[in-house]
């Protein structure tokens, strides 16, 4: 064990004394952290995003009617967005445009049109006659029975004149138009922020209350953030990356400039070498999961902590990268391939593995084949490990990832060219 | 030098259509400078590294110590005695010449102690520098000292100037006249002639795979070398035609300069008593043939600077 370990302690030292080297390996997943927890967090302090409004319901007077300025009260009350009033004598599509100030930004645009007021206060008023109605003759049907002919006419007389009366009033419905662009992903939030708003306004105009209470609960024991369940993901990735990416160029340059050639010479053997570098990964690994999880508790507050589970499938998980990053540095030649290589795996099974975002949003087919790749073994294997705590998932893909890391291994001993043809 | 360290025979290396070692053979003693000469592709690194055991042979023997470079277990024995500076050396580049040079010697059950082997090869104020930012000589010669580190008996030295400049290249060949001081048994590959003629005992010139010649560096020069050279600068057409007359071999160069070739000592004296007679105010030169002359004579032409054959 002494030379795997002198070859260990060479390429760890060589590893931490690279600037390039430490800063992909450990500061730009930190980065990565940091911009992964400012967006999806939830820790506040986001922008509003801007939404115009035209509202072409005035009164003679050129004023906004009440109802209408209330609801674009109600949007506004939503802190979600930027109200940006448009004239109401404008092209709101052309003016928005030439308003959307230096930066541009989506366009989007509420159009409230003209006679809000009164189609609303027209449809309350019919909703609100066919309600009573419908109560009146639901107790009239009740209570029939016990009543007299004289009271059922009267009864009757005024159910028959209550729908008449329904039926006069007009049958009104006001629209509001949001106008967006396709490509804009995000209008879809805008679209049913909007719609929420409407409802609630619906609600509180024809005086009803929602009847169903929505509760929030976690399903893990500790109640976790955000960042907490992106963490295992990032953590995963970057132990992939480090392995297939950084170890597969270095042992590109390290065959390129000779170093390997050299090392074959001494007694050292290419299994010697190979357990070498996958401890160096090994410990980089480790030493990134810390840091990551130190940042992470300053910045995030993040509740997640290492248990010897976790531990050791973070060790597995990096053995298995490693010894896939020594199969591909033995079988490229120079280091530009190798680079490509190593991009060309890493970055597909990053977003195919359900790391940076649910595999659920993925079609069928791509689910099934996120399935084959070792990172999603690891990355859930790690998920189960450290948030759910759910041993018996930790294990079955404990049991996957060491099947690979052995294999790896192996077939890196296989294919790492200890001897010059 | 009588122990034979290395025996190669008839070794043949192949690959495909090409015959990068055509039977060669040829041995190493003890203590000696071995040097194969020859341009780039010669077949030179090859056969080195079928010595190291880092590259199988096709057919023939070669044995080192007597140890078979074929034989799985002889190669465990023959790594530990040997000592190697490859073609285009290179080290980690973070690491530090003491750090390096730990590296190859832990690898070894027997070495040195470093500071040791940095005091042999004068690098005891570069010993933290980071290997990135040695120059070309200091990054060879901290080659030369992990080829030391294991303290082996025979030293292969890979083409250990190639690339560096003049004031460098004579750093490494004070360290190799040091190596033989010390009674290493050195095999140097190069492809610069002067390097060859002073540091070794004995040359092969090697072309195309094949040994052309093979023997101590004055037999060969004796034997190949051609005649003495002397030369007359600006001495002009008379004077050529005079020496031409007495003693033959004499033509008259675009220069002016007279060339005159003489068989042997007594003829080179008397044409410089003929010269001193004749009152001649001319600088006068004598060239003795070197191995450049040699490789001309067996090989037909000239190694450039960059190891191409012209």
């Amino acid at each position: 064990m002494k030379r795997p370990i002198i070859i260990f302690t060479a390429v760890t030292k060589n590893w931490m004394r690279s600037r390039s080297g430490l800063f992909f390996s450990i500061m730009f997943p930190v980065m990565l952290l940091l911009v992964f927890g400012a967006i999806f967090g939830g820790g506040g302090g986001g922008s509003a995003s801007t939404l115009f409004v035209q509202n072409l319901d005035r009164n003679s007077d050129g004023t906004t009617t009440q109802l209408s300025s209330a609801f674009v009260e109600a949007l506004n009350s939503t802190k979600t967005f930027a109200i940006k009033d448009v004239p109401a004598d404008v092209d709101a599509k052309v003016w928005a445009r030439d308003n959307l100030g230096p930066l541009g930004g989506n366009i989007r645009i509420v159009m409230i049109s003209k006679g809000f007021q009164g189609d609303v206060l027209n449809g309350t008023l019919k909703v609100r006659v066919g309600i009573s109605y419908s109560l009146l003759n639901t107790t009239y049907q009740y209570f029939a029975r016990s009543l007299n002919e004289t009271e059922k006419m009267a009864y009757e007389q005024g159910l028959a004149q209550m729908q008449l009366y329904n039926e006069t009033l007009p049958d009104t419905r006001t629209s509001l138009t949001l106008a967006f662009d396709a490509s804009d992903q995000s209008a879809a939030v805008t679209k049913n922020i909007v719609i929420s708003v409407a409802n609630a306004f619906n609600y509180h105009l024809i005086g009803a209350t929602s009847v169903i209470e929505f509760k929030e609960e976690s399903v893990t024991s500790k109640r976790f953030g955000a960042v907490d369940y992106y963490l295992p993901g990032i953590i995963a990735a970057f132990i992939m990356t480090n392995g297939i990416i950084a170890l597969t160029s270095n042992t590109t340059e390290f065959k390129r400039r000779g170093i390997i050639k050299r090392l074959s010479i001494t007694p050292l053997t290419k299994f010697d070498w190979i357990i070498g570098n996958v401890l160096s990964q090994t410990l980089l690994s480790l030493m990134l999961t810390a840091i990551m999880i130190v940042v992470g508790w300053i910045v995030f507050s993040v509740q997640v902590i290492p248990d010897v589970l976790s531990i050791l499938m973070i060790f597995l998980g990096s053995v298995m990268f490693s010894g896939l990053g020594m199969v591909l540095g033995g079988l490229v030649k120079d280091v530009e391939a190798a680079s490509a290589l190593g991009n060309a795996i890493a970055f597909p099974m990053m977003f195919l593995s359900g790391t940076y975002f649910p595999m659920e949003f993925m079609p069928s087919y791509l689910q099934s084949f996120s399935r084959v790749l070792p990172l999603f073994y690891f990355s859930e294997g790690l998920r189960y490990a450290l948030i759910y705590r759910y041993t018996e998932g930790v294990f079955t893909n404990m049991a996957v990832v060491s099947a690979l890391a052995v294999a790896f291994i192996i077939l890196g001993s296989v294919v790492t060219r200890w001897k010059e043809k | 030098m009588t122990d034979m360290v290395v025996e190669v025979m008839s070794l043949v290396k192949q690959y495909g259509s090409l015959r990068a070692v055509d039977d060669v053979s040829f041995e190493l003693y003890d203590g000696e400078v071995f040097a194969f000469l020859g341009p780039n592709g010669a077949g030179k690194t090859t056969t080195v590294e079928i010595l190291e055991c880092i590259r199988p042979l096709t057919s023939g023997a070669a044995k080192v110590f007597g140890y078979d470079v074929t034989k799985r277990d002889d190669v465990k024995e023959i790594k530990k005695r040997i000592g190697v500076l490859p073609q285009d050396f290179s080290a980690l580049d973070k690491l530090t010449v003491k750090e390096n040079i730990d590296l190859i010697g832990g690898m070894y059950e027997k070495k040195l102690d470093t500071s040791e082997v940095i005091k042999l090869l004068d690098l005891e104020d570069k010993t933290k520098e980071k290997f990135e930012n040695l120059s070309g000589g200091l990054k060879q010669r901290v080659g030369v000292a992990a080829a030391l580190v294991n303290d082996p008996e025979l030293v292969f030295l890979d083409e250990p100037t190639t690339g560096l400049d003049p004031k460098a290249r004579r750093e490494v060949w004070s360290v190799i006249e040091n190596l033989k001081k010390l009674g290493k048994t050195v095999f140097l590959t190069t492809h610069y002639m002067e390097e060859a003629q002073m540091l070794a005992d004995r040359i092969a010139v090697i072309n195309k795979g094949k040994i052309a010649v093979i023997g101590s560096t004055q037999d060969l020069i004796s034997k190949y070398g051609g005649r003495k050279v002397l030369v007359i600068r600006r001495g002009g057409k008379k004077l050529a035609d005079t020496l031409q007359d007495m003693y033959g071999s004499t033509l008259l160069n675009h220069g002016g300069d007279v060339i005159m070739k003489v068989d042997d000592v007594n003829e080179m004296w008397r044409a410089l008593s003929t010269l001193t007679d004749m009152k001649m105010d001319k600088e006068i030169e004598i060239q003795t043939p070197t191995i450049e002359d040699v490789f001309l004579k067996v090989v037909g032409g000239r190694i450039t600077e960059e190891g191409e054959l012209k």
